[in-house]
């Protein structure tokens, strides 16, 4: 019921006039409200995210709800009206970084000497729990499709699979993604270069046998 | 932003100034299928492969990579519990 009357009282409502009439004297409610309005529209991009990182729906649950709580206690420093999709997913990718990955059993860090050697491997396949599909008949294509892309992309190691995320399907700016990852926009086209190589050459084979030659 | 993209290709353009034609369009194909190319590389990109085979190859493998993971990559859903439980979290927090 309360999120029911906040939303009334904040419907017409600049919302940037309103920071700057009341400051951070916003009542609870409205600062609900306004968190709820501003940040929750994101939740299902940043879901897909954080499952692309994790690759466990429990983890990328937990990883989204510590990334929506830390929002909240760091409200008043967002500016309203600003990118809050790239806000929240530099907070869930900080999250991952630094709390998440050390519960899980992952490396900290990845090397990018470490990295080359290790998608160029042949077990790869093995470690991502790549699933292969055995009925064919109830599938369509477009399944099939979609399934073998997943499977190339989990297997790439995390850094570059976050890039090809961030830019292909959320269509971030490489300005954006610098700001996410902290990191230089040369590094962020870099990186992008040296994944899609590697995605490449995970998805060559499969898409000559599908009739995708250019 | 423009700016920035600029300054690190006119740097790489300027330690490779021997590159060829072929060299420089490759090192713009992300940025040209990322829609992050200024209207100076992109003339450049198109006119090269109107007559560059090769690198008219390249560019639509490129496109192809990016169009598999837009058109193809399956969303996961939302839990529909999780945004219930981050109001009720938030509506906790003092
Ligand atoms: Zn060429």
């Amino acid at each position: 019921m309360r999120i029911i009357r906040d939303k009334r009282l904040y419907k017409g409502t600049n919302l940037s006039q309103m920071s700057e009439e009341t400051g951070k004297q916003l009542s609870k409610e409205e600062k609900d409200a306004r968190f709820e309005a501003e940040l929750l529209p994101v939740l299902d991009p940043l879901y897909n995210f954080a499952y692309r990182l994790t690759l466990d729906e429990d983890d990328a649950n937990d990883l989204v709800q510590e990334t929506y709580l830390k929002a909240y206690r760091f409200f008043d420093y967002f500016e309203q009206g600003t990118n809050a999709k790239a806000w929240l997913f530099r907070i869930l990718k900080n999250s991952f970084i630094n709390e998440f990955r050390k519960k899980s059993k992952q490396p900290a860090k990845v090397d990018y000497s470490e990295v080359e050697g290790y998608y160029n491997s042949d077990d790869v396949e093995g470690e991502g729990g790549v699933t292969t599909t055995t009925d064919m008949r109830s599938e369509s294509v477009q399944d099939l499709i979609g399934d073998e892309v997943a499977s190339a992309l989990n297997a790439l190691p995390v850094d570059f699979r976050t890039v090809i995320i961030l830019c292909d399907l959320e269509g971030f700016t490489y300005e954006e993604m610098a700001k996410i990852l902290d990191i230089p926009i040369g590094t962020v086209r870099s990186r992008l270069h040296r994944a899609r190589n590697s995605l490449k050459e995970k998805l060559e084979k499969y898409a000559k046998t599908m009739g995708y030659n250019s | 932003m423009e700016s920035k993209f600029t300054e690190v290709y006119q740097q790489q353009a300027s330690e490779d100034s021997h590159e060829t034609d072929c060299e420089k369009v490759a090192n713009l194909l992300d940025i040209v299928i990322d829609g992050e190319a200024t209207s100076d590389q992109s003339e450049f990109f198109t006119k090269h492969i109107e007559d560059c085979v090769t690198c008219f190859e390249s560019h639509q493998k490129q496109k192809l990579l990016k169009g598999l993971i837009s058109g193809h990559l399956k969303r996961v859903i939302v839990p529909e519990r999780l945004a219930l439980s981050i109001k009720a979290k938030i509506q906790e927090t003092v």
